[in-house]
């Protein structure tokens, strides 16, 4: 026993050695060369890994070993939370289940799904969008970042949303399905990122759920950009949008000086916050490092509703929805101003609100510390109570190298990740806002822990809600390394679940994530409530009983009705003509939980599913002659083989 | 001694091997019998259920048949009308439907054929595993009574028993002797067609008016749930399911509850999920929680193909609630403090409005048990009733009537005549016990005041127990009570028939107390019938052919009936049915259940034989062939209270050429495994005109001039001179001289020393015996105990257990007839004992030893050490 804490200690010191040749050689990476005036603050903190003072990471090279059994989950037994998580350029969301780590589902949302039939299906279709000649308009997705629906400031299981940063689209899944069900293109921005549901209304109190998603824009475009303004980037601009949580419509959208990075809203619903590391509007990243400070944006919701009923709003190009002015110019008296700009350190990134609603803590990025800013006083800047809006900053702890992202726990703290240091720290929002008051006893950072490599997002479980249980932090990972089995050059990432119920930070075990989650939410499992099987009256063109399969003919326009049930489809074979347009409407019309049938048309490039009492439909020109057997994909029987029926198109 | 065992044993080995062709003959004969019939093993799964079975016959006109459908599953028939066909009813097997045993513990596989209208349109027992309709009762009785059947509606309420008709209640007449037969049948085709005919929508399940809860607030945990009814536990071991015992957890374990009722709801779900459950049901619709441990699980695979759980249901009088894959939800956590700790957790749906959750529920675990000697695979279910506590509901528990078993139903039904009968019963116990006043107040020559109350009670024993009741005892309950005892105890299958049931109570009593006398001489039905017909036939002119069999002959003969039973005994361990076939050596069926002019020709014949035997040799059948006899004389051995003898009863052989059941032997003993109880001896005893002695002293005493003072319990004059300090118990003089047993005085001492002397059947005599017997009877006795471990683990067939049975008796009797010759005599209690005779040792072994495996068993499953047994590791090398 003692000697192996011997040989721990004497690896701390090589360690730490470690990870400064590993901090400054990322700092590299990220700021490149020639840019080291940017890095002033990071250069100045680098000595001090151990930022936070009298806690130093007990970082033994093989993390603490949990007592693994606790977190494990049996064959047969359930995971306690689960958690949706985006893809990232992979365009989908994903599902595990949490403490085992387990991935559940991938959703396709921006992509496309051959499994599924995402893209292929005429359901699917219609929800991703089409080009005039029925052709998907894009393909191509960027998830970030996905939140739950809430009530009472807790989930509601209803509905997640999430964005894609590419086409500048937003996108509603359905939790009883867990399937997408609405994408909206929000007009007039580009680099779509943070997203946040509202919790509140902030006028009616009594609406006490989601109605609303804001919307940040990180690009900086022409004003509509149809083309003008290419060369002169001070006519850019960012607009702010809110969407319609149950309709998916844009209500309204706020221009600002500089971008918006993530988003975070209020519990009472009267603010919505977006942290902004290109104030400068700056068009390179030099440019956009150039200002010492940047700002976290709060938007005045109840004001700027006022505002588009007033009519004060411009329109942008073609788009209908009403745009109103939030920049510095023109909200100068915050008294009526929309949008209050709250400094904080250059290149902020990341803004979360702690649990109780009264704290929002922006991250510094390039600057060591996090930004604790108080809900109220910029309530009080918004009353014109304040001299300045960098009043509301009322604590600002040197916590790490490269923080980003913020979860929260039960009691009180907070744990942000440090991209740089590769390192997750706890430390106390309420100690970070006596040290910055003065009290130089106060103990703000009480724990860090190694995690690998250079952490991402980092979550808590339920800690987005008022309702966070302390019990894990799941640290998403940029770079796996030699963490796991090589694959290729692209390497899997690792997601690593910590156990934060104690004082220390315990890292359970890690599991791997296809690249590239951004952020996650971890739902406590009996919020989520899923649906077990279709309801066949929700789809008016479905059939009801297998007789019920049959060819309509129409012209050169061929319905086919059909119903599958296990091992059987409704027709054996059915004749259609070369150059027919097909419509095939498959109807699963068994009601046993989990038998999914699948549907293939070789050579047609048709795949899709449906899940019992589903009814989905594809349409195709039949161009090529022969016979074509359509067979089931989805294993449903033990004569899941023969569950097949001829196409027949007629030359 | 060994020529007359064989004398006896080749008589019986011929008597049964006679009856063993005749019966296979008879068994064989018709054959359209459904007794034991065999179905095609496809018949219970095939989808296509007509296939196998007659479906045509059951409803008139229809000729095509549906595959099974539905759940219970029933097949829709239809009948052609030009080129269209028309639905005209429904078929269905009644054990797709129902699990009601009938007497045989088996159900009775009936097919039954109902209309669109609910009318029964046909009933035809497939298989019956019933013992009374193999030989005793025809089988067209059975076809008869399902006939009744035809054309009643479902849903009428039906009975048997004409005595139940009345305007709401239809009356069928039932077989007699079968009652508990066609109880059973009665259910099992009035529930099947009910359960079809709800689910095809011909009968509404019973409207009842919607419940109201109230909110009580949720209790403080568990443990007060409990207590309250709140939630209920059902727990299945692996003993009962025959599966090999993992130590410390049960088969399964499984607590239950209502979720519906905000009380429990709240309590178990909280209060969000709660609202957010009963948003989600529709109306009639109801949720229960289940959470269990233990090495199975409740929701198995079968709901993965079929999508229907297959280990679980609820059910409510005739109603079987199933669940779906879609009715199953996580249960995810309970949040009720102090709850037990589980590995299962689920909510199941009841999506059926006639549901009535005021009202008691079952919740049925269906296990698959293993029988480890024919390594057969049979259903068994284990429910538990669940009923809402009253607080919980507004107005409380509505009343409820419980459906009553069907054993109970008999009880109800016949009070009166169980009533008349335990009269009977403790009419003869009484008269019985004040024996002493009647043989003092008869004589030798004037036997009237014994005889005419017993000749009363044979009277009504033959009228009233014997054709009326059909109550006459039989060896097959014996052999049925051996089995019980060692095996499996069924308090249901001896109270199915009441009469037999106390019967057997007062057999058992007067039994211990009397000896079997009491029973044989004074109650038997037919017992009373052949001597009562010996007697009238003396009457009547037939007296000069009436005879003993000299006591030479008899003395032989009378083992016949002890190799009949051991013989019957033996069979019934290899086949039940086989040896009640072989029981048919008894009359008593002919006699009083079917009635000899209902029986086939070598019935009657062998019948009227034995008649005609009795009707020369007083009881003849009782003397030499009656194994129920036999059977009860074993215990008899030990009756408590004998009767009197004098000193001179060994030279007088007054009584002893009177004896009619040649009990007497030469030396005045009473042999009371043979003795009828007719109390003649005891009359002479006290009569001083024909006890010799007796006669003597009166003779004496009148020449003497001397008083003739009363007479002592003794059986002498009461002394003319009073001895001072005479003890007050009178005692009664005992031919066979005791054996003085020197006892230990305090009680733990001397239970000691009768579980000692109970236990081992060494004494020092057994080192007197050469060397090689000493150590083959410790091989023995470690063999022995090795294969009771063996039998006590349940790793040995009952064949086996009864085999070390059988060698440790013959070993102890062989050891105690040389070191413990003796054997008690009188009440337990007291210490008195006399030499025993062979027959004396064997009844003693045997008897004792069947009563300490059987109380040992029950002990060690009592205190859960055959769980423990089973559980060991270290015993697993033993098998």
């Amino acid at each position: 026993m003692d000697t192996k804490k011997t040989e721990v200690q004497a690896a701390t010191p090589e360690d730490q050695g470690r990870r400064k040749f590993l901090n400054s050689a990322a700092v590299t990476g990220l700021a490149g060369a020639g840019l080291s005036l940017g890095l002033t603050a990071c250069n100045k903190e680098a000595p001090a890994p151990a930022a936070g003072g009298a806690a130093p990471a007990a970082a033994a090279p093989a993390p603490k070993a949990a007592a693994h059994g606790k977190h494990d989950v049996a064959p047969g037994q359930l995971d306690d939370y689960y958690a949706f998580s985006s893809g990232g350029h992979s365009g989908d969301v994903r599902i595990y289940g949490y403490p085992s780590g387990r991935q559940l589902k991938k959703i396709p949302v921006f992509n496309t799904d051959c499994m599924i039939g995402w893209g292929v299906t005429n359901e699917s279709k219609a929800i991703i969008g089409t080009k005039p000649n029925g052709q998907l308009k894009y393909t191509t997705g960027d998830t970030h970042h996905v939140h739950m629906s809430y009530k009472d400031g807790i989930y509601d299981g209803k509905w997640i949303f999430v964005n894609d940063k590419i086409h500048g689209r937003i996108a509603r899944v359905r939790m009883d399905t867990m399937e997408c069900d609405k994408i909206t293109e929000l007009p007039n921005i580009m680099g779509f990122h943070g997203i946040f549901p509202d919790k509140r209304d902030p006028v009616d109190q009594a609406i006490n759920h989601t109605t609303r998603v804001f919307c940040g824009a990180e690009f900086h475009i022409p004003l509509p950009n149809d083309g003008r303004d290419l060369t002169d980037p001070t006519k850019y601009g960012c607009l702010f949008s809110c969407v319609d949580a149950a309709t998916m419509e844009v209500r309204w959208q706020c221009r600002v000086d500089g971008n918006m990075d993530l988003v975070a809203t209020s519990y009472d619903g009267k603010l919505a916050a977006a942290n902004q590391y290109n104030t400068e509007g700056g068009a390179v990243y030099a440019e956009m490092m150039s200002s010492e400070h940047d700002a976290c944006l709060f938007f005045n919701v109840e004001r700027i509703e006022a505002a588009v009923k007033a009519g004060k709003f411009v329109t942008i190009g073609s788009s209908k929805v009403p745009v109103v002015d939030g920049t510095k110019k023109n909200n100068a008296d915050p008294k009526t101003a929309l949008v209050c700009y709250v400094p904080v350190p250059k290149n902020p990134h990341g803004v979360n609100i702690s649990p109780d609603g009264k704290y929002y803590v922006c991250s510094g990025k390039l600057s060591p510390t996090a930004s604790v800013i108080a809900h109220e006083k910029v309530l009080k800047w918004f009353a014109g109570e304040l001299k300045e809006a960098r009043e509301a900053v009322v604590g600002e702890p040197e916590i790490g190298l490269g923080p980003l992202h913020t979860g929260f726990d039960n009691k009180g703290n907070a744990y942000t990740t440090l991209f740089l240091d590769s390192q997750i720290v706890k430390w106390n929002v309420e100690a970070a806002i006596k040290a910055f008051g003065g009290d130089k006893n106060a103990k703000v950072v009480i724990d860090r822990i190694d995690v690998h490599y250079q952490p991402g997002h980092g979550f808590t479980s339920m800690g987005e809600t008022k309702e966070p249980d302390g019990k894990y932090f799941i640290s998403d990972n940029k770079f796996s390394k030699d963490r796991l089995l090589p694959v290729g050059p692209l390497h899997a990432e690792t997601a690593q679940l910590i156990d934060i119920s104690g004082e220390k930070m315990v890292l359970v075990h890690e599991h791997t994530t296809v690249p590239e989650p951004h952020d996650s939410i971890i739902v406590r499992r009996d919020i989520v409530k899923t649906r077990q099987v279709y309801d066949l009256a929700e789809f008016p063109h479905g059939i009801k009983s297998l007789d019920e399969s049959r060819v309509e003919r129409k012209g050169n326009k061929v319905t086919i009705h059909l119903g599958s049930q296990a091992p059987q489809f409704g027709l054996l074979e059915w004749k259609v003509k070369k150059g027919d347009e097909v419509t095939i409407i498959l109807t699963n019309l068994d009601k046993v939980e989990d038998l999914t049938h699948g549907f293939a048309i070789p050579k047609y490039d048709i795949n899709f599913i449906v899940s019992p009492q589903e009814t989905k439909s594809v349409t195709f020109i039949a161009d090529k002659p022969g016979v074509y057997w359509c067979y089931c994909t989805h294993f449903c029987h033990a004569l899941h083989l023969e569950m097949r029926s001829r196409m027949l198109v007629e030359a | 001694m060994s020529s007359k065992l064989s004398l006896s044993r080749l008589l019986a080995a011929v008597v049964v091997a006679g009856l063993l062709l005749f019966a296979r003959s008879t068994v064989a004969a018709p054959a359209a019998l459904a007794y034991e019939a065999v179905l095609p093993a496809e018949l219970a799964s095939d989808p296509d259920l007509c296939k196998h079975v007659p479906c045509g016959s059951v409803i008139p006109g229809a000729d095509r048949f549906s595959l099974r459908k539905g759940r219970p599953p029933y097949v829709e028939a239809f009948a052609s009308e030009g080129d269209r066909e028309r639905l005209v009813g429904y078929v269905f097997l009644s054990t797709d439907i129902v699990d009601i045993p009938a007497y045989s513990g088996k159900p009775i596989v009936t097919l039954i054929g109902m209309d669109t209208k609910g009318v029964i349109t046909g009933v035809r027992v497939l298989k019956h595993s019933e013992p009374i309709l193999l030989l005793g009762i025809p089988e067209e009785k059975l076809v008869a009574f399902v006939n009744q059947y035809l054309g009643k509606v479902v849903g009428s309420k039906i009975e048997v028993g004409k005595g139940h008709d009345s305007e709401e209640v239809i009356g069928l007449d039932a077989i007699s002797g079968a009652t508990v037969t066609v109880i059973a049948e009665n259910q099992v085709i009035m529930r099947s067609a009910m359960i079809v005919a709800r689910q095809v929508g011909i009968m509404k399940p019973p409207e009842r008016p919607p419940v109201q809860y109230t909110d009580v607030p949720p209790l403080a945990d568990w443990e007060a749930m409990r207590k309250e009814g709140a939630v209920q536990r059902l727990t299945v071991r692996s003993e009962d399911v025959g599966v090999a015992p993992v130590p410390g957890k049960p088969y399964i374990d499984i607590w239950f509850g209502y979720l519906n009722a905000p009380t429990i709801g709240k309590a178990v779900l909280g209060e969000q999920n709660y609202r957010r459950l009963m948003d989600e049901l529709k109306p009639g619709e109801h949720a229960i929680f289940l959470i269990a441990d233990g090495i199975e699980s409740f929701k198995g695979s079968g709901f993965v193909r079929g999508g229907i759980f297959d280990r679980i249901q609820v059910a409510q009088e005739l109603d079987t609630y199933t669940f779906r894959d879609l009715d199953y939800q996580n249960l995810y956590s309970v949040k009720v403090p102090g709850v037990p700790y589980y590995r299962e957790s689920s909510i199941f749906i009841i999506r059926d409005a006639g549901f009535a959750p005021a009202y008691p529920w079952n919740l049925v675990f269906l296990a698959n048990k293993l029988d480890k000697a024919t390594g057969n695979r049979e259903f068994v279910n284990f429910t538990r009733e669940f009923w809402l506590p009253d607080r919980y509901l507004v107005g409380g528990r509505p009343h409820y009537e419980r459906p009553l078993a069907a054993w109970e139903k008999v009880w109800r039904a016949r009070a009166l005549e169980i009533a008349a009968f335990a009269l009977l019963l403790i009419a003869a116990g009484v008269v019985y016990a004040l024996r002493d006043r009647l043989v003092r107040a008869a004589t030798h020559k004037d036997k009237t005041p014994v005889s005419a109350p017993k000749y009363a009670l044979w009277g009504f024993s033959i009228a009233f127990a014997g054709f009326y009741l059909m109550a006459q005892p039989s060896i097959t309950q014996v052999l049925t009570w051996f089995h019980s005892v060692l095996f499996k105890w069924e308090w249901e299958l001896f109270l199915s028939d009441p009469f037999i049931f106390l019967f057997w109570w007062f057999i058992i009593i007067t039994v211990f107390f009397w000896g079997r006398g009491m029973f044989c001489g004074w109650l038997c039905p037919y017992g009373a019938l052949t001597e009562m017909s010996h007697k009238i036939a003396g009457y009547l002119g037939l007296k000069r052919f009436q005879r003993q069999l000299p006591a030479k002959v008899h003395d032989k003969l009378k083992w016949t009936k002890y190799w009949i039973f051991v013989g019957l005994l033996c069979v019934s361990f290899y086949s039940m049915s086989l040896a009640e076939v072989l029981a048919e050596i008894e009359p008593f069926k002919t006699t009083f259940l079917v009635g000899v002019w209902n029986r086939s020709w070598p019935f009657v014949v062998f019948w009227l034989v034995i008649f005609a035997a009795c009707l020369i040799v007083e009881r003849f059948f009782c003397k030499y062939l009656c194994p129920l006899g036999a059977a009860l004389a074993i215990p008899s051995t030990f009756r408590w209270w004998g009767l009197k003898r004098k000193n001179e009863c060994g030279p007088c052989t007054a009584c002893q050429s009177g004896c009619e059941s040649i009990a007497i032997d030469d030396g005045g003993r009473i042999d009371q495994r043979e003795c009828m109880l007719c109390l003649d001896c005891m009359v002479l005893y006290y009569d001083e005109h024909a006890c010799p002695p007796l006669a003597k002293e009166r003779k004496q005493r009148t020449r003497a001039g001397q008083p003739l003072t009363a007479i002592a319990g003794n059986g002498y004059y009461i002394p003319l001179v009073q001895v001072p300090a005479t003890p007050a118990k009178e005692e009664a003089f005992v031919p066979t001289a005791p054996i003085a047993a020197a006892r230990a005085e305090g009680f733990l001492a001397r239970v000691y020393g009768e579980i000692k002397d109970h236990l081992l059947p060494w004494n020092r005599q057994v080192f007197k015996q050469p060397l090689f017997l000493q150590a083959a009877g410790i091989a023995l006795a470690v063999l022995v105990t090795w294969v009771w471990l063996l039998g006590a683990a349940g790793k040995l067939g009952p064949g086996v257990i009864l085999g070390w049975w059988l060698a440790w008796s013959a070993y102890e009797v062989i050891t105690r007839m040389s070191c413990k010759p003796f054997v008690k005599d009188g009440p337990w209690w007291d210490n008195n004992f006399r030499p025993a005779s062979w027959a004396d040792m064997v009844a003693y072994v045997g008897f004792k030893n069947l009563l300490i495996g059987a109380g040992f068993m029950l002990f060690l499953k009592a205190v859960g050490a055959l769980a423990f047994l089973h559980g060991i590791p270290e015993l697993r090398w033993l098998y």
